[in-house]
């Protein structure tokens, strides 16, 4: 390795002629040795033989000369390091300036590596993480979630038979009541299989995962609690193992803690707290819903066998799909029924590629702009000292040599410029795990480990020796003509920093338009009006613990007594002074939890056989809900008290609904049905809200809370209270309704929405943050790039204004120089930005089904103003940029220019 | 033959700049001139010999060129600097002082 190196760097040094030399001179010495020894009586055949005997491994003499040049390129090394510190000291701001330049373009490429590093390239931290699979099932598309059906107990039993898994596991996501510590907790609950952390490849960091046994049916509960909740709410005691609490009517048995990997949630937005085996859940653990083929809710993973391929395990999945779907007529859609597997890694990362696709783009584009100009400043300073080097060439120093000098210089700058990027980088950290949080669950993961040092390593070295070569191509450093001519400079140099700058307008002007793109899409979503008020309003979750009403009461009863229970509550929270008025639901618009979906029915639009229902998003709402909220009734009247559960079931739908589903009719009066056999009657329309405010809102039907049997609620207070304030009597009244029910999640509506906006706010700072630099940078470029062709132009402009310029026109002349490299600069940025659109298409526009909404809102790749804003822009900081050179120029005293250099 | 004694390398380097104080000459030849001298005792292993001119070199204590050596051929002269005289007349005064410590040591046992 060492040899390779040696070899490399030596032929810098002009190795291969002194090998050729060492050859020579070792042949010579074995020849006299040989003619001695054939004088003394050998053949000649005996002498070479034994001269070589005698002269020892020809290899081996020759390492130890070698040896001996090694020290000395090592000493050449350390000499031109320090004859490069001392020249770069001798101008101490340039260097500063460079360095700062490259730390902030490769700060920023670092940055945005190490969250693509961590998040898309490190292979998931689990056993085997690439052959895992997340499986879906349902007709056309399966990993459209509005296809996927999700999977029963006696799916996963036949999609367990495939031969290319060598397991499959289940998983869903149930909400909870802990209760046991000082109030009652709302956990998130993943129940699983018995072996799903085997599968998966996870150990536990205390105590121990699921085994067998726990999966029985009536084993004693056990429970596995995630990192971060253990963290949160127990502060991280390693005695935890072994206490027991209290969910769903019977003790649990913490038995293990998880280490902190990230954990995906295949069926929900929020984070899972607790895992329990499936035998705790008192769902899933019922005989009939076991039983019932039908009977659908849970997630499935599945790890390929290490000898079986993606593909072949796909094709395992196509057989059984189409040999249930024969078998089960009746359990399964039977036009287009597929099963697929779609591997774990990309499931947890797909919602971040495309605004991680932009930021690395927008970073590359940073460097690209900074290297140009740093290659400027170079060449720049390489004219400055075209004396000094001229007069080095003349005192002997070889081309090479100062080539090499040259290189230290810019190795040296990179090095500085690469350590201080990596500085920067490291205080951006924790930022950038945040804003990746809101995307996928391998956020934790984004750290600067060595392939991100690898990355800046290599990064600075190559900027380091690009620009180190630079001089190569462009100067003749030993021309001794220089000396002779004062300040005369090749034009090859001059045209290199023109088409430098050129590119780095051109470059800026694509970074700026990305960024206002960004920004008019962020004004846009921020103007939305989403359907209702987000002042006064405070929210928060009621979940009430599923074994208050047995599963055994009959449903009817069970619905009524639910009804009673949250408008008992209802009652309470209207009773709480500040409290001007009370509405509640299953979810409420701009929440993370997304409103529920069901299947629309129409009784006067009766479906032809085989064909699927639509799907429309379902919500429920007390009867105040929409006063509460302020969203206008458009027809028809609001649910009622008179609604209960034992009165008529009734509905109401959204305008788009009203739109899509009866164009030409009023739907106040007509009946649909949800998909259980029960049919509604439908008496109001309301208005449109926006549950994400950068998408459109679908179509939708309301269904009265005091006629669904819903465990979870959220609940929309209007105030004028402090929230702080106003969650302490809140949480007392919900207290006195019922000592076990957790409240939880207390934010102003005005708060949510500043959430949802949060992530696309970080996305156009960042952008900004580079475009902005760019602009410096850029205008930094043009100012020196003009300045220095105003000094070449003294002698010029002396003349000019000798034979009756006026200032105006030298100015002008100036101006128009600076203004012909921005246009041509913008013209590059106009095509390169056309061309970039065109292959980024579909990407910039598209949303994803997941939660990300899409890149650009109301706003086109190619809209004009955009386009013409930041081409103005640029104009404006072009002309400042020359400004100062301009006025310079056009202050040349004709005497003193004239008998210059 | 006599035994062959190993060199210690400053002692190897200060043997090669005595023999090139009488002129210029090829690796070869100092390696024969030093045998001839010290009546075939010393025998300069070349692994030794050929890195420690290098090196010479590369100390600025000796200069290198290629000429012609006396059967026509084309060899690496070598010869002595103002450094390398400096240096030689140096080394030998503690080479001498060193062995006539040693011997004294040696004798008034």
């Amino acid at each position: 390795m060492i040899r390779y190196l040696t070899v490399r760097l030596g032929s810098l040094f002009g190795r291969e002629q002194l090998e050729r030399e060492l050859d020579a001179e070792l042949r010579y010495h074995i020849d006299m040795l040989t003619e001695q020894l054939v004088q003394q009586g050998l053949s000649h055949e005996d002498a070479r033989r034994e001269a070589l005997r005698q002269f020892g491994p020809v290899d081996t003499v020759k390492d130890g000369v070698r040896d001996a040049w090694l020290s000395r390129f090592v000493e050449i090394a350390a000499q031109d390091v320090r004859y490069a510190v001392r020249s770069l000291r001798r101008t101490p701001g340039f260097a500063l300036l460079i360095v700062l330049t490259m730390a902030l373009g490769i700060g920023a490429n670092t940055a945005i590596f190490s969250v693509v590093n961590g998040v898309l390239l490190r292979p998931l931290p689990y056993k085997g993480g690439d052959k895992l699979v997340e499986l879906h099932q349902g007709a056309g598309d399966p990993s459209d979630p509005a296809n996927d059906i999700g999977f029963s107990v006696k799916d996963l039993e036949d999609y367990r038979q495939a031969r290319s898994f060598s397991d499959v596991v289940e998983f869903h996501n149930m909400l909870f009541t802990l209760l046991g510590r000082s109030e009652p907790l709302r956990v998130s609950t993943g129940v699983v299989s018995a072996n799903y952390f085997d599968v998966l490849g996870i150990k536990p960091l205390y105590g121990r995962t699921f085994v067998d046994a726990d999966d029985r049916p009536g084993a004693p509960a056990v429970l596995v609690l995630t990192h971060d909740y253990w963290a949160r709410h127990f502060d991280e005691d390693p005695q935890i193992v072994g206490k027991v609490f209290r969910m769903n009517d019977r003790p649990h048995t913490v038995v293990g803690v998880l280490p902190p990997v990230p954990l995906y949630n295949p069926q929900g937005t929020t984070d899972v707290d607790v895992f329990m085996p499936t035998s705790a859940c008192p769902f899933r653990s019922r005989q009939a819903f076991v039983d019932n083929r039908s009977g659908r809710m849970m997630s499935a993973f599945a790890r390929v066998r290490p000898e079986a391929t993606l593909l072949k395990s796909a094709a395992d999945l196509d057989i059984t799909a189409a040999r249930l779907a024969k078998d089960y007529p009746q359990n399964y859609p039977q036009r287009d029924f597929r099963a697929v597997g779609l591997p774990l890694k990309d499931e947890m990362t797909v919602n971040f590629k495309p605004t991680l696709w932009i930021l690395l783009g927008t970073a590359g584009f940073v460097l690209l702009i900074v290297c140009a100009s740093i290659a400027n400043l170079l060449l720049a300073r390489i004219v400055r000292r075209e004396r000094e080097l001229s007069v080095r060439a003349a005192l002997g120093a070889t081309r090479s040599r100062l080539l090499r000098q040259l290189l230290t210089e810019s190795l040296l700058l990179a090095g500085g410029g690469g350590g201080l990027g990596l500085v920067f980088a490291a205080l951006t950290m924790k930022l950038l795990v945040s804003f990746a949080e809101r995307y996928t669950p391998r956020a934790a993961e984004i750290s600067i480990d060595l392939t991100v040092l690898g990355f800046t390593f290599g990064l600075a070295l190559l900027t380091g020796l690009v620009f180190g070569s630079i001089p190569a191509f462009s100067q003749r450093v030993d021309s001794a003509p220089a000396l002779r001519d004062g300040s005369r400079t090749s034009h090859s140099s001059q045209r290199l920093r023109r088409v430098l700058i050129v590119a780095q307008i051109g470059a800026s002007f694509m970074l700026l338009i990305a960024a206002g793109l960004m920004l008019r899409s962020l004004m846009n979503v921020q103007a939305v009006n989403p359907g209702f008020h987000t002042e006064h309003l405070l929210t928060f979750r009621a979940d009430m613990g599923f074994d208050k009403y047995p599963v055994s009461m009959p449903f009817a009863e069970r619905q009524a007594r639910f009804a009673q229970y949250w408008h008992a509550f209802e009652q309470r929270l209207r009773a709480v002074p500040g409290v001007s008025s009370v509405g509640a639901g299953g979810t409420f618009p701009l929440n993370e939890l997304p409103p529920g979906t069901g299947r629309l029915v129409r009784q006067s639009h009766p479906l032809p056989p085989g064909m699927q229902p639509p799907s429309i998003n379902v919500r429920f709402a007390t009867p105040d809900y929409f006063g509460t909220l302020g969203q206008p009734l458009l027809g028809g009247r609001a649910f009622a008290e008179s609604d209960t559960a034992d009165a008529a079931p009734v509905a109401m739908v959204n305008q788009t609904a009203a739109k899509q589903y009866w164009p030409n009719e009023d739907p106040v009066g007509t009946r649909i049905e949800s998909g259980n056999g029960s049919f509604m009657t439908i008496v109001g329309v309301v208005a449109d809200v926006r549950q994400q405010l950068d998408r459109a809102p679908g179509a939708e039907v309301y269904l009265p809370l005091a006629q669904a049997a819903l465990l979870g609620t959220t609940w929309i207070l209007k105030t004028d209270l402090a929230p702080a304030e106003l969650e302490r009597s809140v949480r007392a009244a919900a207290q006195a309704h019922d000592a076990d029910l957790p409240v939880s999640s207390f934010r102003t509506l005005a708060d949510v929405r500043s959430i949802t906006l949060t992530p696309r706010r970080v996305v156009v700072a960042l952008i900004g943050l580079f475009g902005a630099l760019a602009l410096v940078i850029t205008a930094a470029g043009i100012a020196g790039v003009v300045a220095f062709s105003v000094n070449q132009r003294t002698q010029e402009f002396g003349i000019r204004m000798a034979l009756g310029a006026q200032r105006g026109r030298v100015l002008s002349l100036v101006l128009r120089e600076g203004v012909a490299l921005v246009l041509v600069g913008l013209a590059i940025g106009v095509a390169g930005a056309a061309v970039l659109t065109r292959l980024l298409g579909q990407m910039l526009v598209a949303a994803s089904p997941q939660t990300s909404g899409p890149l650009l809102v109301d706003v086109a790749p190619t809209d004009v103003v955009t386009y013409i804003g930041v081409a103005a822009t640029l104009l404006l900081v072009a002309l400042v940029a020359c400004a100062m050179p301009a006025r310079r120029a056009a202050s040349v005293d004709p005497m003193v220019a004239l008998r210059a250099q | 033959m006599a035994p062959k004694s190993d060199l210690l390398q400053g002692t190897l380097d200060l043997l090669v700049l005595r023999t090139l104080a009488e002129g210029a000459m090829h690796g070869w030849g100092i390696s024969q001139r030093i045998q001839q001298l010290s009546k075939d005792v010393l025998q300069v292993n070349q692994g030794s010999l050929y890195p420690a001119l290098h090196r010479l070199e590369q100390q600025g204590l000796i200069e290198a060129e290629w000429g012609n050596s006396e059967n026509n051929r084309q060899a690496k002269f070598y010869q002595l600097t103002r450094d390398g005289r400096k240096q030689l007349a140096e080394e030998a005064r503690n080479w001498e002082r060193l062995s006539t410590a040693v011997a004294r040591v040696l004798a008034g046992l």
